[in-house]
């Protein structure tokens, strides 16, 4: 005797009737919906990684970032709309900061997306944002997202990229006939800093005996100091980001490696400096987007670090930090240009934006949307030349941006 | 199954009824309780998210939860359903429909080769066997960067449209992107669900319960693990494709052998040995991440301390347990 439920299943009609009824109600749920994100605020999504090795800069970056979003709102926001940062942690996974952009486009309603600290993840972030017609401004150091299979009309790149950093501390620290020996972090970042130092040497005319590669996140780099020091180099180039420099350097540092050699970074980080002290990072050159004490020279760098030490308690800005105001504020100077968040109009105005918000004259470059600026290069103090606690640096020479610095349209595929 | 003879037996009460027919109808109602998921949840997004990662622990349950084989390297048929489907969009040019059979079809042939190694083992040796050759998948993805994008990740297979008969759909609307995807996993549920009502089904389950005594009844054990491995794989595989689809691109992590933990841990939460319990694994992990993390950036201590309370009591998970407060579901897994 099959029982009632069995023959309504048999018959067929309640599954046809759960399927109307449901989309009734999938109907009825849906009718609030269209209704919602009609307000004004103006939206800008920031994943970045909360979590992981690169916290610390992060950290930096959000605080920059929410400083440039104030500053426009004490002045009325934009067309008389305020702005809203919405901070997501993308936990340094590529996978993560995808579902975090789709989140941020799709239910919070962005209107732009700034932010990420990686190469793989602003890559991810950006192919998300490109098939959705969302302009996306990035912070970290990538030469991949400049050439055209990553490009988009609504990618921007506002941080510095590999090939201009390199090619600029080579400058300063590599004299023709040298020889040069490299140790770098086997990922995309130390494999594109490698590059352009390579690059660069052999356009200065430096001999390369010899480059060793040491896993991410590598704490023992006993195994390498030896044979780079077999190798008699004049300098050595240690290409890696975060806690790998801190670790790397004072390793080397401890085998004596400064007596033989110079020691030369393509970023010379503010937070990892801070984080082992003077005398390990004494003598060692690198590259930077920003650095504090550029206010003495600088008028817009003096401006900029007041505002931050009235927000932060009289704390200074970093160099990853100044990417997260430079990015926002540039991206909302392009929206009060465009009077609002059209998105073809701010590309355009974005497209055509000198801006100076942190160091002197900025510009996105039209074929790539590579930020054209000035690089720094700074030679870390010896402990008994500081002035405080803060005068990490020296300043050796600050590049005025040029096109000259980036590599040609027509080498990263562009239409020329 | 119960035979009821004519006039015999009992009327069950209501409860034990309802148990019944949902679990009789258990793809139904799986399909139809993840119709309703991107209404329930926060954002499309996790719902999708949950969707993808219910079908690779769905996948991952065949072998643990009813076999009793503890793989430590799942993550190499989800990442490798991935790479695949976008390496035959994306470089071969085909559409999605090509690159789903293809991606499945090649998860498949790895699990055989992983399957043929492993099962060879038991125990422990089992477990560090799939998770080394996991990690050697790794690295080929990792080296082989012209065909996957190495640390970069695969990129440049955005799927934004979809043409069913002729009717485009727009993929990248949320919605339509959520049921178009969960087409597919209602074609993984079912294949699943129709293996464990086979004769396989039960033969597989004996092996859990007693591998000595399932040889002795003449069933060919190795043989039968290779398969189920292989279906595993398969369904994992699924996930995969669907990740691929859903994030327009791969990352290197996927393949990693913190995605495979992550996949043991979903099971042990939601609850193996039970048809609905790796979608609520994945939907509670997944929630949780989702839901604390935006709270505070210390998120792994609060899921990690949920996740050693389950294991420590209640080692069924969320489902087994709640099915074992049920005295109508005890018998009807």
């Amino acid at each position: 005797m099959p029982s009632y439920e069995t023959k309504l299943q048999r018959a067929g009609i309640s599954r046809r009737t759960a399927v109307m009824g449901m989309s009734a109600g999938i109907a009825t749920l849906a009718m609030p919906r269209l209704g919602r994100a009609a307000d004004d605020t103006i939206r800008i999504g920031f994943p970045t990684p909360l979590t992981g090795p690169f916290a610390a800069e992060a950290r930096d970056q959000v605080k920059c970032a929410e400083l440039a979003v104030k500053l426009v709102n004490d002045k009325g926001g934009i067309a008389g709309r305020k702005v809203e940062l919405l901070v997501r942690d993308d936990k340094l996974n590529a996978g993560e900061a995808a579902t975090r952009t789709l989140e941020l486009i799709e239910k919070d309603k962005v209107h732009a997306i700034v932010g990420a600290l990686s190469s793989a993840v602003q890559l991810a972030v950006n192919e998300v944002t490109r098939a959705r017609g969302v302009i996306y401004v990035s912070i970290s150091q990538s030469d991949t997202i400049n050439e055209v299979k990553d490009f988009s009309k609504y990618t921007f790149h506002e941080a510095l990229n590999p090939h201009m950093t390199t090619a600029a501390v080579a400058r300063q620290t590599i004299k023709k006939g040298m020889k040069v020996a490299h140790l770098a972090a086997d990922y995309a970042y130390g494999h594109e800093m490698l590059r352009g130092f390579k690059r660069a040497q052999a356009a200065i005319g430096a001999e390369s005996v010899g480059e060793i590669l040491h896993p991410f996140g590598a704490a023992d780099y006993s195994t390498f100091m030896p044979r780079l020091m077999s190798l008699r180099p004049d300098v050595l180039c240690i290409s890696n980001f975060g806690r790998d420099q801190a670790n790397a350097i004072k390793q080397a540092v401890d085998f004596g490696i400064k007596q033989q050699m110079k020691i030369v970074v393509p970023v010379i980080l503010h937070n990892q400096r801070l984080a082992v002290g003077p005398d390990v990072f004494e003598g060692v050159v690198g590259g930077a987007n920003y650095y504090w004490g550029l206010e003495t020279q600088n008028k817009t760098a003096a401006e900029f670090n007041k505002a931050y030490r009235a927000a932060n308690g009289g704390a200074i800005p970093t160099d990853y930090g100044a990417y997260g105001y430079s990015g926002v504020g540039s991206l909302l100077q392009a929206m009060q240009a465009a009077g609002g968040t059209d998105t073809d109009k701010v590309v355009a105005a974005l497209e055509g934006l000198q801006y100076d918000l942190t160091k002197g004259p900025q510009h996105y470059r039209k074929c790539d949307h590579q930020s054209v600026q000035s690089v720094l290069v700074l030679e870390s103090k010896k402990k008994s030349a500081m002035a405080n606690d803060n005068d990490l640096f020296a300043i050796v020479a600050s590049d005025p941006g040029a096109d000259e610095m980036l590599r040609s349209c027509g080498e990263l595929g562009h239409a020329t | 199954m119960t035979v009821q003879s004519a006039g015999e037996a009992p009327p069950l009460p209501q409860a034990q009824r309802l148990v019944a027919i949902l679990s009789d109808h258990r793809v139904l109602v799986s399909i139809a309780a993840l119709a309703l998921l991107p209404w329930l949840l926060p954002s499309k997004a996790l719902a999708v998210n949950v969707l993808i990662y219910g079908v690779v622990v769905m996948g991952y349950n065949l072998l643990f939860g009813y076999t009793g084989l503890l793989s430590f390297g799942h993550a190499a048929f989800f990442g490798t359903g991935a790479y695949l489907t976008g390496i035959v969009i994306g470089r071969w040019g085909l559409p999605w429909f090509a690159a789903v059979p293809l991606a499945i079809a090649a998860s498949t042939v790895l699990a055989a080769v992983i399957g043929t190694i492993s099962t060879r083992t038991r125990g422990i040796y089992f477990s560090m066997v799939t998770l080394a050759l996991a990690q050697l998948v790794y690295y080929v993805a990792l080296q082989a960067s012209s065909f996957t994008g190495g640390e970069n990740g695969l990129r440049g297979f955005t799927v934004d449209h979809i043409n069913l008969f002729g009717v485009q759909i727009n993929f990248l609307d949320p919605l339509n992107k959520y049921y178009v995807l969960m087409s597919l996993a209602a074609l993984a549920i079912w294949v699943q669900s129709r293996i464990l009502n086979s004769p396989f089904g039960a033969v597989i389950e004996a092996i859990r319960e007693n591998e000595q005594r399932a040889r002795a009844c003449g069933y060919d054990v190795e043989r039968c693990k290779l398969i189920v491995f292989m279906l595993s794989g398969a369904i994992s595989a699924v996930g995969g494709c669907m990740s691929a689809l859903h994030l327009s691109i791969v990352p290197l992590d996927i393949l990693h052998y913190q995605t495979s933990g992550m996949i043991v841990m979903m099971v042990l939460l939601g609850g193996a040995r039970s048809f609905f319990g790796p979608f609520i694994g994945a939907a509670t992990f997944l929630i949780l991440e989702d839901v604390v993390s935006v709270w505070t950036p210390h998120w792994q201590i609060v899921v990690g301390a949920i996740f050693v309370v389950f294991v420590l009591f209640l080692p069924k998970g969320i489902w087994g347990t709640f099915l074992d407060a049920l005295p109508a579901a005890r018998e009807r897994r």
